[in-house]
């Protein structure tokens, strides 16, 4: 008896199973196995730590004493809040993404502009405006730390051959000076990538507007302001997104040109995490302002994206 | 009375022609300057002695071309450098040796290895993930893609704290495999994207067709798809390449010892510390920046046609 009823389990088991099978075609199972292995790396690497950060940000965890690590709630983020530092990290940051991003934009724009047009070594130019892209962003950053030297460095070396300066001037070390400084080491860098994109998007403009335009008696700037600006909001929308959430984060120059001084004229956001992180070991609060930093990261782009796309419609 | 008019005529579409080409060649030298400069005084720098570098006014190019610096680097591991020592070191370099000279060809090695290991696993993972959700017409492959992209929303400083306690307590913290493993998390995302806007185009009858002739969805991925997106493949192995060699603060935090540390973590000890000649700094630099250009260069219509098919769908 106990056998037959067993044999009519397994009747029934089997037969859900081939219901889900066929539910779930030769397709779906295919592409469920494709795509776990991406699946898996993903979420041990990014989204176990997204999740993992949450929670290490409720506690008070200070590696100077690894035995107590009290649950605090939401206290890393009311003391973070409460810290002065805190909102003048916010105010670098906000100066530093502002310059970085518009000048960045506004030079790929040229940049795509003058790519745009056909010319005898235009290919020669193109492969070489890779060179920044393609540079370490360390080294980047002693490259510029090198040009910008108050004693021996290039950038006082040209301008006081150019006559505008009379003698040498501090960069790096003047505190009204300094993100400006790291500002355009950083566009140097980001401005390929983003003079790419804008290209693209340039090309994929139709000929036909520009000859219209030209029958309607449009100029070159009329060209531009009527036809070729409307069509890039695609790629605007898309450099002005990536910049920001670059820039907003950045840390590599940081520690390279200034760890945060001189004072903290560049002390950003990215740097703080760093320093309360791995130089005060206090992993709570790192983790509390790195949620804050990736929220703040996700809601601009989210607003970027409503904002342009309502533009757009 | 035709033919002057027509002469006067095309005097004027000379001069627009010759004015638009003085424009083009303006702007196309600032350009040239502006992103060639930079990199063009670094090594010139690097080709300086620590005297001529130290000039007032600086010396543009090298007024003594020498390769002294390099020497210094890749003869460092040669002698061990001592405090008696040190001071008597290369002359080129002012006679100094940073302490941590004898690091930088072993971190080297550790950048070349660790930048195939993620691009060749980054790119085996991805492929058919990209092939899943761009040719199956699975219900969820939207979703699939968003979960997949968001990821990269998430900026890599936010994730070093977790992700240096997960390295830490799986005991793989100064090991070459924890910055493998981490730097996936960073360029399967984007690599997927690529490869996903490639497959797009190529077009579905091929698909349909191989199905047919009873392909299953392994064998029309390896022989329909691969063989035709060679280029956004290679687009990919670049990408992950150089995104493994540039990448910094994760090896900053995740390596501390030159068993695994990579090249950049070395240069910027160089660069933190002030006693360090910069004309050995500048020699580093330059080699660290050699393989991703000439790869950027030799691949530029790969890389531009990969940032394309990205642009355009997104």
């Amino acid at each position: 008896v106990s056998s037959a009823a067993g044999g009519a389990a397994t009747i029934v088991a089997n037969s859900a199973l081939d219901r889900l099978g066929r539910r779930l075609g030769y397709d779906e199972r295919s592409a469920a196995l494709l795509i776990l292995p991406v699946f898996v790396v993903l979420a041990a690497i990014a989204l176990f730590p997204i999740v993992y950060s949450f929670y290490t940000s409720l506690f008070d965890i200070n590696l100077t004493r690894p035995w107590r690590r009290p649950f605090v709630g939401f206290g890393n983020y009311a003391r973070i809040f409460a810290d002065p530092n805190f909102w003048i990290a916010v105010q670098r940051t906000t100066l530093y993404t502002l310059v970085t991003v518009t000048v960045t934009t506004l030079l790929a724009v040229a940049v795509a502009l003058l790519l745009n047009e056909a010319f005898p070594g235009r290919r020669l130019l193109s492969a070489l405006v890779l060179l920044p892209w393609a540079t370490p962003s360390v080294v980047n950053g002693l490259m510029w730390k090198w040009i910008y030297d108050p004693g021996y460095g290039l950038l006082n070396g040209l301008l006081t051959r150019l006559g505008l300066l009379d003698h040498y001037t501090v960069w790096l070390g003047d505190p009204d000076k300094t993100l400006f400084m790291i500002a355009n080491a950083a566009i140097w860098k980001q401005m390929p990538l983003a003079a790419i994109l804008m290209l693209v998007t340039m090309k994929a403009i139709p000929e036909d507007l520009y000859k219209a335009a030209k029958v309607d008696g449009a100029n070159v700037f009329g060209r531009f302001w009527h036809v070729t600006l409307p069509a890039l909001r695609p790629g605007l929308m898309l450099v002005l997104v990536y910049e920001t959430m670059i820039s907003i984060r950045h840390f590599d120059l940081f520690l390279i040109m200034t760890q945060g001084g001189p004072g903290n004229a560049s002390y950003t956001l990215s740097w703080e995490i760093y320093v309360e992180t791995f130089r005060s070991l206090k992993f709570g609060i790192g983790a509390a302002l790195s949620y804050i930093l990736a929220l703040a990261t996700f809601g601009l782009s989210y607003l970027f994206i409503r904002g342009l796309g309502r533009k757009l419609a | 009375m035709t033919a002057p008019a027509r002469t006067s005529a095309s005097r004027v579409t000379l001069a627009r022609s010759v004015g638009r080409g003085a424009i083009l060649a303006l702007f196309s030298v600032l350009l040239v300057l502006y992103v060639a400069g930079p990199v063009g005084w670094l090594v010139s720098s690097s080709l300086q002695a620590e005297s001529e570098i130290t000039a007032v006014p600086p010396n543009w190019l090298p007024p003594h071309p020498t390769l002294g610096n390099f020497e210094a680097i890749f003869g460092a591991g040669k002698r061990a450098v001592t405090y008696e020592n040190r001071w008597r070191g290369d002359v080129a370099t002012g006679r100094f040796l940073p302490s941590g000279a004898e690091n930088l060809l072993p971190s080297l090695w550790n950048s070349l290895t660790v930048g195939l290991w993620v691009a060749l696993l980054n790119l085996l993972v991805s492929i058919t993930a990209a092939y899943a959700i761009a040719v199956i017409h699975f219900r969820g492959r939207q979703t699939a893609l968003y979960a997949i992209l968001v990821t990269r929303v998430i900026p890599d400083i936010a994730l070093i704290v977790p992700l240096f306690l997960l390295v830490r307590n799986l005991d793989l913290i100064n090991t070459r495999l924890s910055l493998v493993i981490t730097y996936l998390a960073v360029t399967i995302p984007f690599t997927i994207f690529i490869l996903i806007s490639y497959f797009e185009q190529i077009p579905r009858d091929l698909y349909r067709a191989a199905r047919a002739d009873g392909c299953s969805h392994v064998q029309a991925l390896a022989h329909v798809y691969l063989p035709l997106s060679l280029p956004a493949l290679v687009a990919s192995l670049m990408f992950a390449f150089l995104t493994s060699w540039n990448e910094f603060i994760l090896a900053l935090i995740l390596t501390q010892n030159i068993a695994s540390q990579t090249l950049p973590i070395v240069i910027s000890g160089f660069v933190m510390d002030f006693t360090t000649s910069f004309s050995f700094v500048n020699a580093a630099g330059v080699i660290a920046i050699v393989p991703p250009v000439v790869l950027a260069i030799l691949f530029e219509r790969y890389i531009v046609s990969g940032l394309t098919a990205g642009a355009v769908k997104g």
